[in-house]
């Protein structure tokens, strides 16, 4: 592992890097210097954005882990990016056109919100959902299947 | 004094385009507003087939989930098993046999051959040549023919596993699979006949839905839309998987950005496919087509009878289901679409942490208000089928 440094995140504090079992450099970062970590990255050559995703744990205060992938054509490889949150993180959207999507369909799916996104509204679920489906803690939900068979077995008709 | 109002008035009317359209290509919803027949802005609105596959596959066992990323790109569920196998994999580190190896990639570009075919035909039903569509449906069913005869299903295979595959090509089939590539060089020179000069074809296409290079880069486009706007970005050669540094063929690019070089890259991609597949026939090692890992794969049914520890293996793999080791692996696989990969992460239980597919026409469709701008109504159904979202995979 070279000199932390020297690397063109060097400017930013608590930067931890991790090699990935999947070849791809991961870098773990503060909350607070979420979009700081990305414009740099950005200003570095990986001007791809390819995903956004998170990683629920209710366990842990900080419960979302937020990734994000991007792709460097000069170097010809990925970069992840990940922070944790308890919900609240700075949108990357002012740096990366792309994230807009990605963003709003982890706010609809996780209930993170995304500080400064131009339209933080919900993407694939219906406006009035009540709730967040993708948090673990989130029952799976089932609709009873209408067989005649079974009507007078667990139907309430 | 009298006057005169002058001009008309300049007044914008908002409408309401799908999800039922015909020519959205699944439950595609657009809200346009429009000045006469110019679009001046354009909203994709999506999520009418989100059925929460992600969640679903997190309450499930791995070797469920296979049968559910069929259903995402349903158009390409070869290409999808195989991006969800290789990341599976990669948490395991197993080896897989050669003839694994090569046999995936023919089912991968037999996919694309599907996917581009479909693509051609609906296409050009969009913008008015039904017959096209009648031709490229023939030679797909050619393939979905292969498809049932070696899985079971046209569409929802499930045939590329973690490990390997289901099974292997039952007897005869590749000299069917050979044959069906030897037919296609001829039905594409058909399709090319009716489209590429045609004068009415051209018009519908060149210069309409312009996207230039910075921009494809910016928002994040990948597959024939990135290289129809002039980027050789392909991952089958800039980054290979699955061997496919070994195979002759060309990354297909147009300089163009508009309709029409989407066009020529999915007929050049389809002509380079066959290539690929009849280099996979030849190539075809003989051998087993499911990994010796016992972790990942079952043991073959023979084997009961004389080992102890192929019957607990047997048993773990069917009660406990895969179990990879502690990890999270995301491998991209070059889809029909564009960069397909799955995020998959495991806490080395039997159940999936978290997987999460990077959707190539998710962030494709995000390129569509800015391809649509300025643009007449009818021109929008071309750009929207030139960027070839499918909805499953969009939503999921």
């Amino acid at each position: 592992m070279t000199d932390v440094r020297a690397e063109w995140w060097g400017q930013l504090a608590g930067v931890e890097r991790q090699p990935g079992r999947d070849g791809i450099e991961s870098l773990r970062i503060d909350a607070n210097n979420w979009r700081e970590l990305a414009t740099a990255a950005q200003q570095a050559g990986f001007l791809r954005f390819l995903d956004l995703t998170a990683v629920d744990d209710p366990s842990r205060p900080e419960r979302f882990e937020v990734l994000v992938l991007l792709y460097s054509p000069s170097e010809r490889r990925w970069l992840r990016l990940r922070t944790t949150t308890s919900g609240t993180l700075a949108s990357l959207c002012p740096t990366f056109v792309a994230a807009n999507w990605y963003e709003r369909e982890v706010f609809d799916l996780f209930g993170v919100h995304f500080e400064g996104h131009p339209n933080l509204t919900r993407i694939l679920l219906p406006d009035d959902f009540p709730t967040h489906p993708l948090r673990r803690d989130h029952p799976l939900g089932d609709e009873p299947v209408d067989f005649t068979v079974t009507r007078e077995v667990d139907a309430p008709w | 004094m009298v006057t005169i109002e002058e001009g008309p008035r300049r007044e914008t009317m908002r409408i309401n385009l799908g999800p039922q359209h015909p020519s959205t290509h699944g439950v595609l919803r657009l809200e346009l507003e429009l000045d006469g027949e110019r679009i001046m802005s354009c909203r994709p609105i999506i999520g009418y087939l989100h059925t929460g596959i992600e969640k679903s596959m997190e309450a499930r066992s791995w070797l469920h989930a296979i049968a559910m990323t069929d259903r995402l790109d349903y158009l390409n569920p070869l290409g999808n098993n195989l991006a969800f196998a290789l990341a599976v994999e990669r948490l395991f580190d197993c080896v897989i046999p050669e003839r694994a190896i090569v046999a995936r990639v023919l089912l991968a570009e037999l996919t694309r051959i599907n996917s581009h075919l479909v693509w051609i035909g609906t296409n050009a039903m969009d913008l008015g040549a039904l017959s096209v569509f009648l031709y490229t449906f023939r030679e797909r069913e050619l393939v979905l023919d292969l498809f049932e005869e070696m899985s079971g299903a046209r569409m929802m295979t499930s045939f590329i596993r973690p490990g390997g595959l289901a099974a292997d090509f039952p007897d005869g089939w590749m000299q069917r699979c050979k044959g069906v590539l030897d037919v296609l060089p001829k039905c594409i020179d058909e399709y090319e006949a009716l489209l590429t000069k045609n004068p009415m074809f051209r018009a519908r296409t060149v210069g309409i839905g312009l996207l230039s290079a910075d921009d494809a880069m910016a928002v994040g486009v990948s597959g024939p839309l990135l290289r129809g706007s002039g980027i050789a970005h392909d991952l089958r050669k800039v980054h290979p998987y699955c061997g496919y540094e070994q195979y002759d063929f060309k990354v297909c690019t147009a300089t163009a950005g508009d309709c029409y070089a989407r066009y020529e890259v999915r007929v050049g991609e389809l002509r380079e496919s066959i290539r690929i597949c009849q280099q996979a026939l030849t190539r075809m090692p003989g051998g087993p087509v499911r990994t010796a890992d016992r972790k990942v794969m079952p043991p073959p049914r023979a084997e009961f009878q004389r080992s102890m520890e192929a019957l607990i293996h047997h048993f773990k793999h069917y009660t406990e289901g895969l179990r990879p080791p502690v990890g999270e692996a995301y491998v991209p696989v070059e889809s029909p679409r564009g960069e397909l990969g799955f995020y998959v992460r495991s806490d080395g239980t039997g159940r999936p942490v978290r997987i999460h597919e990077r959707a190539p026409s998710f962030a494709n469709l995000q390129a569509l208000p800015s391809m649509t701008k300025g643009m007449l109504i009818a021109d929008l159904i071309a750009i929207i089928s030139t960027v070839d979202p499918v909805l499953g995979e969009v939503d999921r």
